[in-house]
This record gives structure tokens, sequence and C-alpha cells, in this order.
């Protein structure tokens, strides 16, 4: 991203934002309520059209004029509530982007459908309808259907949000184990401490007044190290205050 | 891109596999292969993976396939030469689960004990009808003793929105219908110069049969349908729970004022209609058979006797309490999930319109009884 500005109708959210991010690298996106974490992915994925700036994928800059599909089928995304699709099975809910997006005969979807649950730990699931099933368990079948198409790289919006500490942790290793087994580049909000330490690599630290990135770094670093008294409070888990 | 195949008089296949076994190329390389499966019938199937660079996760799914067909037939599989890009899939693989099993065919027993199922499902969903209509009843007694902390403003605006607002397509209807049904007659009674009792034939079925229903079939579809929804969201996003927890109770306080609010409107809805109506008759009795308007209601005037009235607003009465308590008991019965919300809000519309005409015959019986 190169100069980016987002924001909704009147209000700008985040100005002249640039991050490059690398392959095979977990970055995590923090900062406190309000920042513009959501908005800045929104505008990573393409449902929030940039002020001014431009966004690459691969070298190529994706213009929203030209049409995203070919930059959204290298991508998925785990979206903070899951946004399942109700009235669907997980196994159809998984089916649904390969459909749409192949032409691979129906055997063959039945079974990547089936690893794809398997690989989230819900294959004996694929019946169930998303209302049947615990938060945690529709956060793993919504990370299956962002999985669908093999992606390059992954947004997930706050994928611990709501979750149990246990089913948290579990959550962080499931994102620890497909970026290290199958590359998987990652892109993850969150302002969930304990994953921020476990699973990134790098942190961007965005800040609300200042309406962009005002840290970066590896979390133990930052931690440890940074002078902005911002940055310091979120990581010790102070008030600006003290 | 083809996979290349090497053969051994002994029954023995090699597969190599192309550059990529991905979702570009994986669904032509699995015909290929189902063909040489069927066609070949080998004892062992080696499959080699050099040369092979990509993999994903439509590659995995024809390897994980081939393996399971190659076990029920008893077929040697071998992968060789597999790059370290490729290992961990295959471990995968190799460690697959037994399949999932497979649909369960048709059975005797199983169709019995659906129909089953469903009967007492039906059964419960009927008892709970019944429970809900005793609910509604006891929030109706406790509001009468205390009625002034019941939200009246909540009436006002459901009149508002079930009734004021649904005048202009009441009146739409109502007046096409009186206009077709008055020319339609007036077609047949022009033949033998009885062109007066257009007048009596429209006012009597208004009034007495047409006005009711059509009005408590346009209450079910706008505003049945919108109670079903509206309390449905609420259950969706635990607004009900929130409620309830906070100590209020339900019928009271949700349903209670819809109920009352379409009370009120029904009646009122159907004198509306009931006038709209004569108003398309008169167009006609105007325009096609010379009619003047004085006559046309002199001559319903004549026709109509005051229980012709009492009997559709009476039943308007019922047909209104009966579409606002299916709507809101649908909304109650919505569960998790958008979808929910959707299909208790079709089967607000349905039961409301199945439940008018239900009570419309056992009114048609009652009446005929005590000769209405």
């Amino acid at each position: 991203m190169e100069n980016l500005w987002l924001g909704y109708g009147g209000r700008v959210i985040l100005e002249d934002v640039s991050l490059i991010v690398h392959a095979g690298e977990i970055v995590t996106i923090l900062g406190t309520s309000g920042c513009g974490k959501s908005t800045l992915m929104r505008g990573m994925i393409g449902l929030l059209p940039p002020r001014k700036g431009r966004i690459f994928f691969q070298g190529r800059e994706v213009d929203p004029e030209e049409g995203l599909d070919w930059a959204r089928q290298k991508m998925g995304v785990l979206f903070q509530s899951g946004a399942l699709i109700g009235s669907l099975t997980l196994s159809e809910n998984v089916s649904l982007p390969i459909e749409e997006h192949s032409d691979l005969p129906e055997e063959l979807i039945r079974d990547i459908v089936q690893f794809k649950l398997e690989l989230v730990g819900l294959g004996s699931f694929g019946s169930y309808l998303p209302s049947e099933l615990s938060g945690g368990m529709r956060k793993r079948a919504a990370l299956a259907r962002a999985m669908a198409l093999d992606p390059e790289i992954l947004f997930c919006d706050e994928p611990s949000s709501g979750l149990d500490p246990i089913t948290s942790v579990e959550m962080d290793e499931l994102l620890l184990e497909l970026n290290s087994s199958l590359g998987i580049t990652m892109v993850v909000i969150t302002h969930e401490l304990p994953s921020i330490e476990k699973i990134s690599h790098r942190c961007i630290v965005l800040d609300g007044q200042a309406r962009g990135i005002i840290a970066t770094g590896k979390p133990a670093e930052l931690k440890a190290d940074h002078r902005d008294p911002r940055v310091q409070a979120f990581f010790r888990r102070q008030t600006l205050d003290g | 891109m083809h996979p290349d195949t090497a053969r051994t008089p002994d029954g023995e296949i090699t597969i190599g596999l192309p550059d990529s076994l991905n979702y570009e190329h994986a669904g032509r390389i699995w015909e290929e292969v189902i063909d040489i499966l069927e066609k070949d019938q080998p004892r062992k199937i080696k499959v080699d993976f050099r040369g092979t660079g990509k993999v994903d996760s439509a590659g995995i799914a024809l390897l994980r396939l081939l393996r399971r067909r190659c076990l029920k037939k008893g077929i040697d599989l071998q992968f060789e030469s597999v790059p370290p890009s490729c290992e961990y899939f295959l471990r995968y693989i190799e460690s697959e689960p037994l399949p999932p099993s497979e649909r369960p065919s048709f059975s005797l027993s199983r169709a019995i004990s659906s129909l089953g199922t469903s009967s007492l499902r039906e059964t419960l969903a009927f008892r709970d009808l019944v429970r809900f209509q005793g609910e509604l009843l006891i929030a109706a007694l406790k509001t009468v003793r205390s009625a002034r902390h019941f939200r009246w403003k909540e009436v006002y605006y459901y009149l508002q929105l079930a009734g004021a607002e649904a005048m202009p397509i009441v009146f739409l209807l109502s007046f096409l219908i009186g206009l077709v049904m008055a020319f339609q007659a007036a077609v047949q009674l022009r033949q033998f110069g009885a062109n007066i009792y257009v007048a009596d034939m429209l006012s009597l079925a208004l009034t007495r049969e047409l006005g009711p229903v059509f009005t408590a079939v346009i209450l079910a579809g706008r505003s049945g349908a919108a109670f079903a929804a509206e309390i449905g969201t609420m259950k969706v996003s635990e607004e009900v729970d929130a409620l309830v927890v906070m100590g209020f109770d339900i019928t009271q306080f949700l349903v209670l004022p819809k109920v009352i609010a379409l009370a009120l409107c029904g009646p009122l809805l159907t004198m509306w209609a009931n006038a709209s109506g004569i108003f398309g008759g008169i167009v006609v009795g105007v325009l096609t058979l010379d009619i003047t308007p004085a006559s046309f209601l002199q001559q319903s005037y004549n026709a109509l006797v005051m229980t012709d009235i009492l009997s559709g607003l009476i039943k308007s009465l019922v047909f209104a309490v009966l579409v606002a308590l299916i709507g809101c008991f649908r909304g109650l019965q919505a569960s998790k999930g958008a979808d929910s919300v959707g299909r208790q809000t079709t089967s607000a519309v349905v039961s409301g319109i199945f439940l008018i005409i239900l009570a419309d015959a056992v009114f048609t019986i009652i009446f005929h009884v005590f000769d209405w």
C-alpha cells in the first residue's frame, strides 16, 4: 500500500498510510478500538475504495475500476462475525467459492471441502448449519471457507474475538500451522496481546488520533524498547495517564 | 496438460504428473485417471511427482480420491519422487480417517420415523400456539388491571403503521375488486334487464365476505409479516432475551400492543374497503349501466340489513386478531440465523391466510345456524 487515505462519508479515518506485507509473513495490525484497523483491512480487500493512494498485490496495481476478481481469487477473508451463510450447511458454505471460481467435478469439490473442514478440525460437521455450532466452531468454519481456494494471503479480522482463552489459543495455533505448513501470508487484526505475541512476525500499531501507523516491528521489540507512550501503554495494558 | 503414463506387462502403471496439480488442471487430470482405472484395471499404480512443482487443495483432493479408489479395488498405490512442498499433504492423505459415511438409503422404518417426528413437531407447534393464546389472554387481563402501565404509545404506533399506512393499498385493491365484480355481474344481469341488481350483489358480497377477507389478507401480507420479521430479528439479536432478563412479560410488552392495534384497525379498514369497493361498483354503474350514484347507493342501502354489516365487522375483528397473533407467534419461534427469520416471516403469512380462510368457513356455518 502506498500513501493510502481511507474514510467514510466526510470522515477521514486513515491518512497517508504506507505498508508492505512480505510473502509468508504474519503481520498483525493492532491498536485501540476505533483506530482504523478494520477500515485498513476493508481498504486492503477492496471493500472500501481508497480516497487517495495505491494498493499493489504481487507487484500489480489493484485498480477497482479494472475489477478486483483476479486479486480476490488469491485472497481469503475471515470476517469478525464469521459471516457464514445461515441457510447453508458448513459444507455448502465452504464449497461456494470453489463452485464459483473453478470447473472441477463435484466429486473433487466434495473432497476439497472435506479436506478444508478437516484442516480446521470440523471434518464431521459438514452437514451442520452455522446456527447449530458454537462461536469457536463457526469461526473455524469461516476460516475453512476463507481457505477454500488456497489463498496466497489471508486477512483475519479479530479471529479470537468472542472466544474463550482455550479456543482462542487453538485458533492462534491453527493460524500458525496454516502459515508454517502452507506458507500462507497473513494479515491479522487483533488487540489480544497473547495472540499478538504468539503469532506475529511483525506488528503494525495504528493510532486513531494520528490517523495512521505509529510503530512497526517485532512484538518483543515494541514491548521492550519503543519510546512512544501510546505503544508502551498498549503493550503494558495501561491507560496513557499511567 | 496431460499426465504421462507408462505400462508394464505385469499390470503396473506409472502416472507421471504434470508440473501443476492445481485447481486449473485437476478436473481434466482426474477424468484421465478415472479412464486409466476403468480401462486398464492395473495391479499397481506409481504416481511420479518428478517435474511437479505446484500441488494445491484440488491436487490433494485428486490424490486422496485416487487413494480411496485404489484401496477399494485392491490396487497397490505408491507415490514417488515427492517434492518437499508436497510432503505435508501426503502425510495428511496417508493419515486420512475413514471416509464420511454415505447418505443413508430409503427404508420403511426411517420413513415411518420421519412421519412420526414431523407429526410430533406439528402437534408440539399447535400446543405452543394454544399456550401462546393463553398467555395473551393472561397478559390482556393483567393489562385491564393495570392499564396505566401499558405501553399505549406502541398501540398508536402500530395503528399508524398497520392501519393508516395501509389505507392507500386497501383502497386501491378494494376499488379494483368492486370494479371488476360489478363489471362481470353487469355483463350477465344486463341480459335480463336487471342492471340495478349489480348494487345488491356487490354490496352484499363486499360487506359479508370479500371486504373482511381481502382486508385480512392484506393485513397478513403487510402487518403479519412485519410483526414476524420484527420480533424474529429481535429474537436473533438477543433483544428478546434481554427483555426477559430485565423482567418484562414478553407477551404484554411485545405482542399485546400489536394485537390491540390490529384488532382496532381490522374493522376500520374493512369499512374502508367496503366503501372503496362500492365506489368501484358505482364507477361501473355510471359508465356502463346508466345507473346514477344516488340510485346505486339507495339500492345498496335497501339490500343491506344491519346483520350483514355486523357479521362482516365481527369477522374482520377476529381475522385481524388471528393475523397479529400468528405473526407474533412465528416471530417468537425464530431461532438463530437470518434464514430462520425469513422462514418464520413466510410462515406467518401462509399460516395467517390459512387461518383467515378456516375462520371464515367456521363463521359461515355459525351465521347459517343462527340465521344471521
